[in-house]
């Protein structure tokens, strides 16, 4: 078991009234497993993968990764955990602008600490993994959307994390190109990889080992 | 149209209040600092411009060769009037001969005032365009008259008119007043002119004037002239005509050192004092140079950070042009608009900075020591603020317009929008630009205050500790010393008495004609000559380095030297106690050696000087108060035993180290209003880099979202945020560093005794510079780390 939320309330106080976010969600994750988040506009998939992704808290209940409590765990402490363990892949890329593909690959290495030879070789082995090793100098800007999501996914991948939490990753790129990145996440889920991904499309749900449905912050199946 | 921009403008202002309230204020305090400097510069520029024939008063000075060197005096012989009358009449519309001013006791029945005054023609009056306010110009002409300042006539008769009231001069010689003019102002040479006597008298009065004037004596120099050329002569040919005037009269023997004439103009009194090697050098003008262009400076950083700030804040208005554009308004109006903003906002930080000179331009004068008044009513002060405020708001307007004016509509509504790499690297380029002048002005203080530093600790040669002195300004003390001397012993108030020629805190008199065994031909000699009692080194505490002080023991120490070791190196004597030299037809002998006494500027060499006794030639008494005793019952002692042999004389005195310490007066000046600049000049750099820091932070927002989620510390994001102003701090000192050294180094040049510009100097400034830029970046830095990455990238 990788991780696990037991009756998780978030909510916003909007003029008096309590809105939930996410309400009393009860779900697990176990290793290698592939799940795909799916429901409407507003039902609280993007809120559910930032409170994964710990990068979002909540108001009650309790979540555990790796057994630890994050509930109780201070905020250093936390972001220690994800830095460890999580890797984000998102719909928009979020590569930064000024630094190469190299370079993007290579920051959260780091910021890991790591050194310069260890990067070198790890950067190295992505490139390679990815069949982007030509593209290693050039910016984000000269590279098209597909190309760009794989420099965003070989980037959560460098530092081997145990959790790929990945939100629409397919929602800005062409049929072919989100079904080539699809492909690639059902063969590192094969190689071992948790993946947990937001998605609209039932086509990219059906590359998971299970779907659940959320509307209005609750699972309604599971 | 103007009513719509102005109501928009004013919403901004107000939902925006931190960045009003940054924007405005660092405007306002650049306004405020312009103002200032600018009343500041044009009290200076004025100065001595209230006569109304200025333009063509001189003062008449004379230029002489020494040893290869030139220098200028201002004192020049008692005949040189007459003959400038006679041989050069067409010249001059007025020549005034004129005493040197100095203290004066002047009483009224039961009132007694030392006063500062002096002997003049009675052209001044008419010279100067003084305004009288009883009698004219004409009232000086009886011998027996004086002229009162419109205070000293106060201060004696109250309201009332004075005319032909009875004043007694210096206890001795009684006047009439005939005539009364309004105090010169603050900003004017003669500004402590308090009365004037009558030209006539002072040969009347003093047997040394009298013989100058009936043997016609011209190389004796103590007089000064002042002329009002006639209209439409040039000075350069006035001069021509005049240069040889003193050198014609002198024999042969009396002018080896060439003395020519030369005419001071009036506008270079004050702002040109300073002389070098015999010609004109500097002076105050390099200070109002120096402060005008830190005030352009002040000015320029303020309007930079405006337009910095302005368009930092672009994006935000980015959505408001986008639409305004899609609802047909064409570029030129949101030009327009944002001119009138810019325009509210500069009017605005104009009102608040007239407000805040107001309350402090009392402050302000007491720092720069001037009377400055607020030109409400002036007319042209209002049309030029009117100006400076246009052009200030176009200044800083018109990039924030324009750039914000030519957005593209659909890419700012797309929220596409972005700002390009060209304005931040303007936006680096006024930064450096902002910390040089930041850097250059803190290194300038510092430099400044280890003069001031450098000099104060120069050491005295005496003890001025408990010394007061007094101004024989009357006869009323003349062989009375040695009574008075053992009565103050007796009393125990003092410890010693002596007397001497010139104040502790100045030479008044300088001679030459010294002859030695081994002095080379041709040597034109001029030493300091200090006529002193027997007791003088013992009351200061002079310090001995060869020989004895004087001794009433030895009847021969009434001709004998003692030498300063200036006067020794001057004279090249090698063992010099025992060493005779002729001056004045009479053999000396040096009985001893002291160490140099500063007593002229602390910032010059000092004077090769020679003491000798003389009593009948002593202008004032120094005492030595008893330690032992409180200060305010020994004074009121002393007080007690003077008024018993000097019964109409007020009693004034003044402690030496007081006096001595009005020589830092000017400088000090300077240390503190240069500290007070730099101080402003680097909150003003410090609200420019807090615009680009919020500028910067802003643009990077998504960046740092990404680099926080994929595991950067907030330590990591502020490094990476701070580094690149560090950078940009490092280019300004390297920048400043050799142009401050230049302008260090040259300052110093003015002062012959001198302090050096240290390395250290610069460190402090680096590190100061540095410091303060970590703590205004951080502020902007930490917020933006802290930020939940979640917030910034949901925002794309």
């Amino acid at each position: 078991m990788i991780l696990q939320l037991k009756n998780l309330f978030k909510w916003v106080n909007s003029g008096g009234n309590r809105v939930f976010l996410l309400n009393d969600i009860d779900f697990t994750v176990e290793e290698g497993e592939f799940i795909s988040i799916m429901g409407p506009s507003g039902s609280g998939k993007t809120t559910l993968l930032n409170v994964i992704g710990m990068l979002d808290d909540f108001n009650e209940g309790e979540y555990n990764f790796l057994g630890e409590p994050v509930h109780n765990l201070k905020e250093k402490h936390r972001s220690n955990l994800y830095k460890e363990y999580i890797g984000f892949v998102f719909q928009s890329y979020h590569l930064i602008d000024e630094l190469t593909v190299y370079e993007n690959i290579e920051t959260p290495l780091l910021y890991k600490k790591h050194s310069r030879s260890e990067r070198k070789a790890m950067v190295a082995d992505m490139l390679d993994r990815f069949n982007i090793v030509g593209k290693k100098d050039l910016f984000p800007s000269q590279l098209s959307g597909g190309q760009q999501q794989l420099v965003g996914i070989a980037r959560a991948l460098v530092s081997s994390p145990k959790l790929i939490l990945a939100d629409e990753p397919t929602g800005n790129l062409n049929s072919t190109q989100g079904e080539e990145i699809m492909q690639l996440f059902k063969k590192l889920n094969e190689e071992g990889v948790t993946i947990v991904q937001v998605t609209h499309s039932e086509n990219n749900a059906a590359h998971g080992s299970r779907t659940i449905r959320l509307k209005d912050g609750l699972i309604v199946n599971n | 149209m103007i009513k719509n921009y102005l109501k928009i403008a004013w919403r901004n202002l107000l939902r925006n209040k931190g960045y009003t309230l940054i924007n405005i204020g660092g405007l306002c305090l650049g306004m405020t600092i312009v103002l200032l400097i600018g009343l500041w510069v044009q009290d200076e520029l004025t100065f001595d411009k209230n006569h109304e024939n200025y333009k063509d008063i001189s003062q008449v000075l004379v230029r002489k060769s020494r040893n290869g060197k030139k220098v200028v005096r201002y004192s020049l012989p008692y005949p040189l009037g007459s003959e400038l009358r006679l041989k050069h009449a067409e010249d001059f519309e007025h020549i005034v001969m004129s005493s040197f001013h100095g203290d004066n006791i002047l009483a009224s029945e039961d009132k007694v005032f030392t006063r500062n005054g002096g002997f003049m023609e009675p052209g001044v009056l008419s010279m100067l365009s003084l305004n009288m306010i009883h009698g004219d110009w004409e009232c000086l002409n009886d011998p027996y008259a004086v002229v009162l300042s419109e205070s000293t006539s106060e201060s004696f008769f109250g309201k009332a008119n004075p005319l032909g009231k009875t004043i007694k001069i210096g206890n001795k010689i009684d006047v009439l007043v005939t005539g009364v003019y309004k105090d010169l102002p603050h900003n004017s040479t003669f500004k402590n002119l308090e009365f004037i006597l009558p030209w006539d008298l002072y040969a009347i009065a003093f047997s040394w004037v009298k013989y100058a004037r009936d043997n016609n004596v011209w190389d004796n120099n103590s007089y000064q002239v002042f002329v009002q050329t006639a209209k439409g002569k040039s000075l350069a040919a006035v001069t021509n005509n005049i240069e040889k005037t003193v050198f014609n009269n002198l024999s042969e023997d009396d002018r080896p050192d060439n003395p020519k004439l030369l005419l001071n103009p009036m506008e270079d009194w004050h702002l040109r004092s300073g002389w070098r090697d015999g010609f004109k050098s500097g002076g105050f003008i390099q200070y109002v140079w120096l402060f005008g262009i830190i005030g352009l400076f002040v000015m320029l950083l303020a309007c930079i950070n405006f337009m910095n700030l302005s368009t930092a804040q672009s994006e935000k208005r980015a959505k408001e042009v986008g639409i305004r554009k899609t609802i047909g308004s064409s570029k030129k109006q949101l030009i327009n608009q944002f001119l009138v903003e810019s325009f509210l906002m500069v009017s605005l930080a104009f009102l608040f900075a007239v407000l805040i000179v107001f309350l402090v331009i009392p402050s302000f004068n007491l720092l720069a020591d001037k009377e400055i008044v607020f030109p409400f009513n002036n007319g042209q002060f209002w049309f030029i603020s009117f100006l400076f405020i246009v052009i200030t708001s176009l200044l800083a307007g018109s990039y924030p317009a324009l750039y914000l004016s030519s957005f593209r509509p659909v890419s700012v509504l797309k929220g596409a929008f972005k700002t390009g790499k060209s304005t931040t690297t303007f936006r680096r380029v006024l930064v450096v630009m902002q910390f040089t002048v930041s850097v250059i002005l803190i290194i300038g203080t510092v430099v400044v205050h280890k003069q001031i530093h450098y000099v104060k600790s120069r050491p005295m040669g005496y003890d001025m500790n408990g010394v007061i002195m007094i101004g024989k300004n009357t006869e009323d003390y003349e062989g009375k010393y040695n009574i008075m001397r053992s009565e103050l012993l007796n009393s125990g108030a003092v410890v010693e008495m002596a007397e001497s020629s010139s104040p502790l805190t100045d030479v008044w008199s300088t001679t030459g004609g010294f002859e030695w065994e081994g002095k080379s031909a041709g040597f034109i000699t001029n030493l300091a000559t200090i006529s002193i009692s027997h007791d003088y080194g013992k009351t200061i505490g002079w310090d001995l380095v060869e020989g004895r002080d004087f001794s009433r023991d030895f009847a021969t120490d009434s001709t004998a030297f003692v030498l300063n070791e200036s006067a020794v190196k001057y004279m090249g004597l090698k063992d010099p106690v025992g060493k005779i030299i002729r001056w004045n037809n009479q053999e000396h002998e040096v009985i001893g050696v002291v160490k140099d006494i500063l007593a002229t500027s602390p910032f010059e060499p000092i004077m090769q000087t020679v003491y000798l006794i003389k009593y009948s030639n002593t202008n004032w008494i120094e005492l030595k108060l008893n330690p032992n005793q409180s200060v305010s019952s020994a004074l009121s002692t002393v007080k007690n035993v003077m008024a018993k042999h000097a019964p109409n004389v007020p009693f004034d005195y003044q402690f030496v180290d007081d006096t001595f310490a009005k020589k830092f007066e000017a400088i000090e000046r300077i240390g503190k209003l240069s500290t007070i600049f730099s101080m402003l000049a680097i909150f003003i750099s410090c609200l420019g880099l807090f615009g680009l820091a919020s500028f910067i932070a802003e643009k990077r927002t998504k960046e740092i979202g990404i680099r926080k989620v994929i595991g950067a510390s907030v330590f990591d994001i502020w490094e990476l945020l701070s580094k690149d102003f560090i950078k940009l701090v490092v280019v300004a000192i390297i920048i400043a560093t050799p142009l401050a050294y230049y302008g260090g180094i040259n300052w110093l040049n003015n002062y012959t005794y001198r302090t050096d510009v240290s390395w250290w100097v610069f460190v402090i400034a680096s590190l100061g510079a540095v410091g303060i830029t970590l703590i205004t970046v951080s502020f902007q830095a930490l917020k933006t780390a802290f930020t939940n990455p979640i917030k910034s990238l949901r925002t794309e």
